[in-house]
């Protein structure tokens, strides 16, 4: 159904469509991922139509008069923005960037890269953020405060926040919270059927793939062999469940996106995505510290029977 | 009245130097996990705190993420030094016993006014319930915190529900401990209370004060008949663990 609603929207036929994603069922047993061959992304944008169609019934309907965060005066609202499609906002969970680089286009769908360490799911204050079994990232609307750390912890920016909306405006609307983070969850509910992303399903030239995670991983390793380009997300941010390949490299990607976010004004700059290769883990810093809870009850037994020792000893106590 | 003019040159050993390392090891690792723990929710930069001069890195989530994660380690070695040294050595004088709530009303009446105040041993009953509400709400921490610890390393995926029920208990204990830190605080309030303050610094308090409120306790260490009116003993010598 998503296939062909984008399909019409694209104007593009399925013919070409690689055998892995032309499967309506793929093994979703275990974890899963997407490979994005960006020699084969021609920007036409199905995707991000495929992602509003799926998704739009879940898009947030904020009350009239939002409340304005205290004590910053500020609050976001997109919801008179839900046509923007050339960035990631609470109504746009993927879009495709077109970086321009030595005169040419490539083409890049983004959204979010379901990492496998994701700092997003792991510091959400509440745990209302969860990485399911097979990868894809999924938040929990009813439970979002709206805090936006998980936006700031992550490698880009991916999560978007809409004010007005969520169990914020239950509590002490305006003093704590400040909406709902919104973000492409891989269409969980899809692949928990054996399904595939809507955005996969809609791609008319085959750049998306969807499958078993390892097996995107070798396709993904595979073309950029064949090709002599680039791999990206394998490796950042500790690994994660979307292989891009690319012809170019992606320090040059990433300046591209770097040159078009300084022309945002600054509080749209979150939007937009870079791509910094081999960018590091949120967490990598304070798991090198997760050993000394290993250490610390044995080094606290230690201690204690060492006094106990001493005072034995010395005959007091 | 001040510390300074309650403290005479006659003195016992109330707290040994292993005890109110254990104290002082768990108040500054929970003050710094209080601080840090509110910085990890989007917090600071928000009501400004991060603005405040010198704030800035309150608003560092990586930052207030790592000093957490080592005040919990510090947290968890006082626990297990704690509570081994309390099994080791047989020290349980702190742990509520039957009748605590009744007791406490009625100490609490008598630093109104109302009533005397019953007998008490080495703890006031209140004091007992005090450590039990707290020291159970440092255990349900930390070891909703080491689950937290653990379900961040990489390649390790928890149940959403078990993290969600995890996330919960280790926010509620938080607040209930900072509620039992403002109580313990709030003690020192009234002046019956202060003469305790130097047990927790030099490991004393005054003879007198020991004698009058902690009389059981007092009787334990002195088993003869204390009617001596408070005359220096020389049996408890002053840094006996220090």
């Amino acid at each position: 159904m998503f296939r062909s609603a984008a399909a019409g929207v694209a104007g593009a036929s399925t013919l070409a469509l690689p055998e892995a994603a032309m499967a309506d069922e793929v093994d979703t047993s275990g974890a899963v991922g997407v490979f994005i061959d960006l020699t084969k992304c021609e920007g036409c944008g199905a995707c991000t139509e495929a992602c509003r169609t799926k998704n739009e019934a879940r898009y947030p309907e904020p009350v009239d008069d939002i409340p304005v965060n205290w004590p910053t005066g500020k609050y976001e609202d997109w919801s008179d923005k839900r046509d923007l499609s050339d960035r990631l906002t609470p109504y746009n969970w993927t879009f495709v960037e077109k970086a321009e680089i030595d005169g040419q286009t490539v083409n890049i769908p983004r959204k979010c890269m379901h990492c496998d360490n994701p700092p997003c799911a792991n510091l959400c204050p509440f745990s209302v953020q969860e990485k399911t079994a097979s990868g894809p990232v999924v938040i929990n609307e009813n439970g979002c405060m709206g805090g936006a750390k998980c936006r700031d912890v992550c490698p880009w920016d991916i999560p978007q926040r809409q004010a007005g909306v969520g169990i914020y405006m239950k509590l002490a609307p305006g003093l704590l919270g400040g909406g709902v983070m919104y973000k492409c969850d891989m269409c969980a509910d899809l692949v928990e059927q054996g399904g595939q992303p809507a955005c996969v399903s809609a791609c008319p030239t085959g750049a998306q793939q969807f499958g078993p995670k390892e097996q995107m991983k070798q396709l993904a390793e595979a073309r950029a062999a064949e090709i002599g380009g680039h791999i990206y997300g394998a490796t950042e941010n500790g690994g994660t469940s979307t292989f891009y390949v690319s012809p170019v490299p992606f320090e040059q990607i990433d300046e591209a996106i770097a040159g078009r976010k300084t022309e945002l004004p600054e509080p749209m700059r979150k939007t937009v995505p870079g791509m910094a290769p081999d960018v590091e883990n949120y967490l990598d810093t304070a798991g090198g510290l997760a050993t000394s809870y290993a250490i610390a009850p044995i080094a606290g037994i230690a201690a204690a029977g060492w006094a106990a020792a001493r005072a034995w000893k010395g005959g007091s106590e | 009245m001040s510390t300074r003019q309650m403290k005479s040159r006659d003195r016992i050993v109330r707290q040994s130097f292993e005890n109110r390392l254990s104290h002082w090891l768990v108040a500054i690792s929970t003050f710094v996990l209080i601080f840090t723990g509110f910085g990890q929710m989007p917090m600071y930069a928000r009501y400004g705190v991060a603005s405040l001069p010198g704030m800035a890195w309150a608003a560092d989530y990586q930052l207030t993420l790592v000093l957490h994660y080592a005040a919990g380690a510090v947290l968890v070695f006082a626990v297990f030094f704690h509570v081994l040294g309390a099994i080791v050595n047989s020290r349980y004088g702190i742990m509520p016993r039957k009748g605590d709530v009744k007791e406490s009303a009625q100490i609490i009446a008598a630093m109104f006014g109302r009533g005397e105040e019953p007998p008490s041993h080495k703890y006031l009953a209140e004091q007992r319930l005090a450590y039990a509400f707290i020291g159970a709400n440092v255990l349900l921490v930390a070891v909703s915190g080491i689950i937290k610890v653990v379900k961040n390393l990489p390649g390790i995926d928890m149940n959403p529900t078990f993290l969600f029920v995890t996330t919960a208990v280790h926010n509620a204990a938080a607040v209930f401990i900072i509620l039992g830190i403002v109580g313990h605080l709030a003690a020192f309030v009234f002046k019956q209370n202060r003469a305790l303050l130097p047990a927790m610094i030099d490991g004393t308090v005054d003879r007198e004060y020991a004698e009058h409120r902690h009389e059981l306790w007092y009787r334990e260490l002195h088993p003869e008949p204390a009617a001596t009116g408070g005359a220096p003993l020389d049996d408890v010598p002053l840094e006996q663990s220090a």
